[in-house]
């Protein structure tokens, strides 16, 4: 155990929010990793408040610890004041249940949700004692491997993992750690069992680079969830019960990630989630149950169990929420239902600005759809609507650009002739919030390249100048954060030594703009000789070889390129939910699209 | 009706901030199906109310809460009351005491002077006791607004050595005059001439006090009926 004395009375009393780094919390699991047959430290490369609100942590969490034989703890990104504390009294990453040092672990387990976290990775392994590379690791050291979005182009931090697991994790962590124990009896020996890990499906091993397919969860209801989450006594970015209605969406935004490589369509049974709910609400206490999903506005019982929840809860004082919102009528039906109070402002992510743009993402939306959905909104008493857009998309021309700010002015506008009927006319306001396209691997966008940082610049001032309006409020990304973030998401192994040396100069959080170092992450490119925008600024050709080509995430190259010529055409493939099968290779092997209440057993 | 709970904030749970703390007692409530009164509105939040807040790091046993209960709902007795809530509590928070209470003015507003146990300080009690022998002293304190000069002296009720390395004392707390025990333990360290890390000295609060004719007395005393205890459990402030 590290030193708990130094960590409570010399340190604790001088970090910021100290409750970070304590645990202790509701429903958190102590079992000495010494006393069982495998233990893992699930890690996650960002500060408490943001990993305790992440449902794939508490998922993991939870199926590990309901076997006896096994734990997992877990740990999260010290500030940087905790990390200099850290390091000045020589106090190791630990597990925040059992305060083990990190390097006690048989596995640390890291989640990859965001590319610009990967230094934070690299400054809890330093602190937990671990050799950066997976090549200096010996025996003792623990086994260090990554899973969550990011695994689905693994290249630029390859280098710093034993192995990454790709896909749906329920059962591949199951299947890791029986392994470990049945090695550890065996008395196998590190490489050893690194190796007898890296031939189970799913898994890839960078040493290897063996082609790889992606686990899937066929049936949701099958899979486990958990029925208690940990409390934080922090308030976390998300702390409320998050049921996870579905996984997977069809629709088939061509700028998604998440939207292909979670593919099909698995929904969770309306009886499972109010047995969930109910368990949960009993087990922590929170006074509000949000329905989770990338877009749970189609989950096809949505009406029936928002109707359930709120009958059950509604006198309890637990709230029912829906974090995102299709722009259509039906959505507004279901938010008016369920947000009694109108404070908190209505989101929609229109994406694009003009209608040639949007069907060029295959955002299925019109002008139409938005504006009367927002017309709705200021007649049922919201005044603040926010509003999504992407720029350096596709095929984007500045006409796009004046689309965003004519739909903005024009939305601002509706809610002023609204509200004015009720004399609130100064009251309503309208927030955009615009991101520079970031292309992603596995998507249709894979082979554009991101604008350079300079157009991304020049597309922000344009618009700015266009937005001056009371009553309108313009948000931008930082456009080198979203270059990073494009150059890691399409790079491939070359990219480490550049993550090593930023990591090394002093470079964490990253995605957080107030810890944002891009000078030195310019030296960190300079100092290893590497230009960064040789992957976020390259275009790839359909037929070029990429880095991530030997990472199978379901939907097949194919498909991607047939998308890919539909955008520069501006069509649409319809949702294969309600359209005809676009065949995207998803489905497979018993793989389909489950759907609420469909009779598929 | 009005609940009144005595809780603990432990070893474990001292780092939490104050808004954290009460988090996690509303979800205790919640957990534990105490019929609490909620409040009107678009976003009913259950009537419960703290005494007085204390700083992050500073463990007690003496955090008091009124809890309303809703009268509509299910009858419940101060035993049942107290197990629901003790079993429903977090790891470093455990029910001490609960009673119903039957006066009008909110415990906020009844509380006057707070005790305290320092531990780590030998080296100022001297400094302690011809603190206690002044008539008064000026000296730094936190307040909302932020540092200003006052009398500290008239702000502490007593102070006593309990054994060669702690320091008891009692001091002004809530919103008519209030001293934190940090401050104190400053101002003795400079009048002995000593450096003293306050943040790593252990402070401990112990009890909360009304003032009734003229005498300190515990929250728990002061117009209430059906005290339980918990078991094995004296309070300090009683003793």
């Amino acid at each position: 155990m590290i030193d708990k004395k130094v960590l409570y009375e010399e340190i604790l009393p001088s970090v910021s929010q100290p409750a970070r780094y304590v645990g202790n919390e509701l429903n958190s699991v102590r079992r000495s990793p010494k006393e069982v047959e495998a233990s893992i430290l699930l890690a996650f490369p960002d500060v408490y408040e943001v990993g305790m609100s992440y449902i794939g942590f508490k998922i993991l969490y939870e199926i590990v610890n309901n076997i006896p034989e096994f734990v997992a703890e877990r740990a999260f990104a010290p500030w940087p004041d905790m990390e200099a504390q850290m390091r000045l009294r020589e106090i190791p990453l630990y597990g925040l249940e059992t305060y083990e040092p990190a390097k006690s672990f048989d596995v640390i387990g890291f989640t990859l949700q965001y590319e610009l976290t990967y230094t934070n990775v690299l400054a809890m392994l330093e602190l937990a004692g671990v050799p950066l590379e997976a090549d200096a690791r010996h025996e003792g050291d623990p086994i260090v491997i990554a899973g969550g979005p990011c695994a689905s182009n693994p290249e630029p931090m390859a280098a710093f993992f034993d192995l990454l697991v790709i896909g749906d994790g329920e059962e591949a962590i199951v299947d890791l750690m029986s392994e470990v124990a049945r090695a550890k009896r065996e008395g196998a020996k590190r490489a050893d069992i690194v190796n007898r890990l890296a031939v189970i499906d799913g898994v890839y091993c960078p040493r290897l680079k063996n082609p790889v397919s992606r686990r899937v969860v066929t049936d949701l209801d099958e899979a486990e969830f958990p029925r208690k989450f940990v409390v934080p006594f922090l308030e976390a970015v998300h702390d409320r019960v998050a049921l996870e209605v579905m996984r997977g969406c069809t629709r088939g935004c061509r700028f998604c990630q998440a939207g292909m490589i979670y593919r099909p369509v698995r929904e969770r049974g309306l009886d499972n989630l109010c047995s969930l709910a109910k368990d949960l609400v009993k087990s922590t206490g929170y006074d509000e149950i949000s329905l989770l999903s990338l877009s749970s506005a189609d989950y096809t019982q949505v009406e029936e169990l928002s109707r359930k929840l709120v009958q059950e809860y509604a006198d309890k004082g637990v709230a029912v929420s829906l974090p995102s919102l299709r722009v259509d009528s039906f959505s507004l039906e279901l938010a008016k239902e369920l947000e009694k109070s109108r404070r908190t402002g209505l989101t929609f992510a229109p994406e694009a600005g003009t209608q040639r743009m949007r069907d060029v993402i295959n955002k299925g939306v019109t002008e139409e759809d938005l504006m009367s959905a927002a017309a709705d909104a200021f007649e049922s008493g919201w005044d603040l609507i926010k509003l999504y857009f992407m720029i350096g998309l596709p095929y984007e021309e500045d006409e796009d650009l004046d689309g965003i700010a004519d739909l903005s002015r024009r939305v601002l506008e509706l809610g002023r002739n609204m509200a004015g009927k009720r004399n609130k006319a100064g009251r309503v306001r309208v927030n955009v919030s615009v991101s520079s396209f970031v292309p992603k691997p596995h998507t249709p966008f894979q082979w554009h390249a991101q604008n350079s940082r300079e157009e991304l610049m020049r597309k922000q001032n344009y618009l700015k100048e266009r937005m001056r309006v009371r009553g309108l409020t313009v948000s931008f990304h930082n456009v080198e954060a979203s270059f990073l973030e494009a150059a890691f998401a399409r790079g491939g192994r070359e990219l480490a030594p550049a993550i090593a040396r930023a990591a090394a100069l002093g470079c964490r959080f990253d995605g957080w703009s107030d810890q944002f170092r891009p000078d030195l992450w310019a030296q960190a490119f300079k100092d290893v000789g590497i230009d960064p925008s040789a992957w976020a600024n390259k275009s790839y050709a359909y037929d070029e070889p990429l880095p991530w080509d030997h990472i199978d995430m379901g939907v097949s190259k194919r498909f991607l390129v047939r998308e890919a010529e539909r955008a520069a055409r501006a069509e649409l493939t319809p949702d294969c939910r309600t359209g005809a099968c676009a065949a995207c290779g998803a489905c497979a092997d018993g793989v389909k699209t489950r759907l609420a209440g469909e009779a598929w057993r | 009706m009005v609940l009144r709970v005595r809780i603990t904030k432990g070893e474990e749970a001292r780092f939490i901030s104050h808004l954290g703390f009460m988090r996690a007692f509303e979800r205790a409530i919640r957990r534990a199906e105490i019929p609490v009164a909620y409040s009107e509105g678009y976003h009913p939040l259950p009537k419960f109310s703290f005494a007085t807040a204390l700083g992050v790091g500073i463990s007690s046993e003496a955090e008091y809460v009124d809890i309303q209960i809703d009268p509509d709902g299910p009858k419940i007795s101060v035993e049942e009351a107290f197990d629901a809530l003790d079993r429903n509590m977090p790891p470093g928070i455990a029910v001490v005491a609960a009673c119903w209470y039957l006066g009008k003015p909110a415990l906020a507003s009844l509380i006057e002077y707070a005790s305290y146990r320092a531990s780590g300080c030998g080296a100022l009690h001297e400094a302690a006791e011809e603190f206690m022998a002044m008539d008064a002293s000026l000296g730094t304190i936190t307040t909302k607004s932020g540092e200003k000069e006052e009398d500290i002296r008239k702000l502490v009720y007593s102070i006593s050595m309990a054994d060669d390395e702690s320091l008891e004392f009692i001091c002004a707390c809530g919103g008519r005059a209030h001293l934190r025990p940090d401050n104190l333990l400053v101002h003795l360290s400079s009048i002995a001439g000593v450096e003293c890390d306050v943040k790593r000295s252990r402070i401990h609060r112990t009890g909360l006090f009304v003032v009734e004719d003229g005498e300190l007395v515990s929250p728990m005393d002061y117009k209430c009926k059906d005290l339980v205890i918990a078991k094995g459990w004296m309070p300090r402030e009683l003793s």
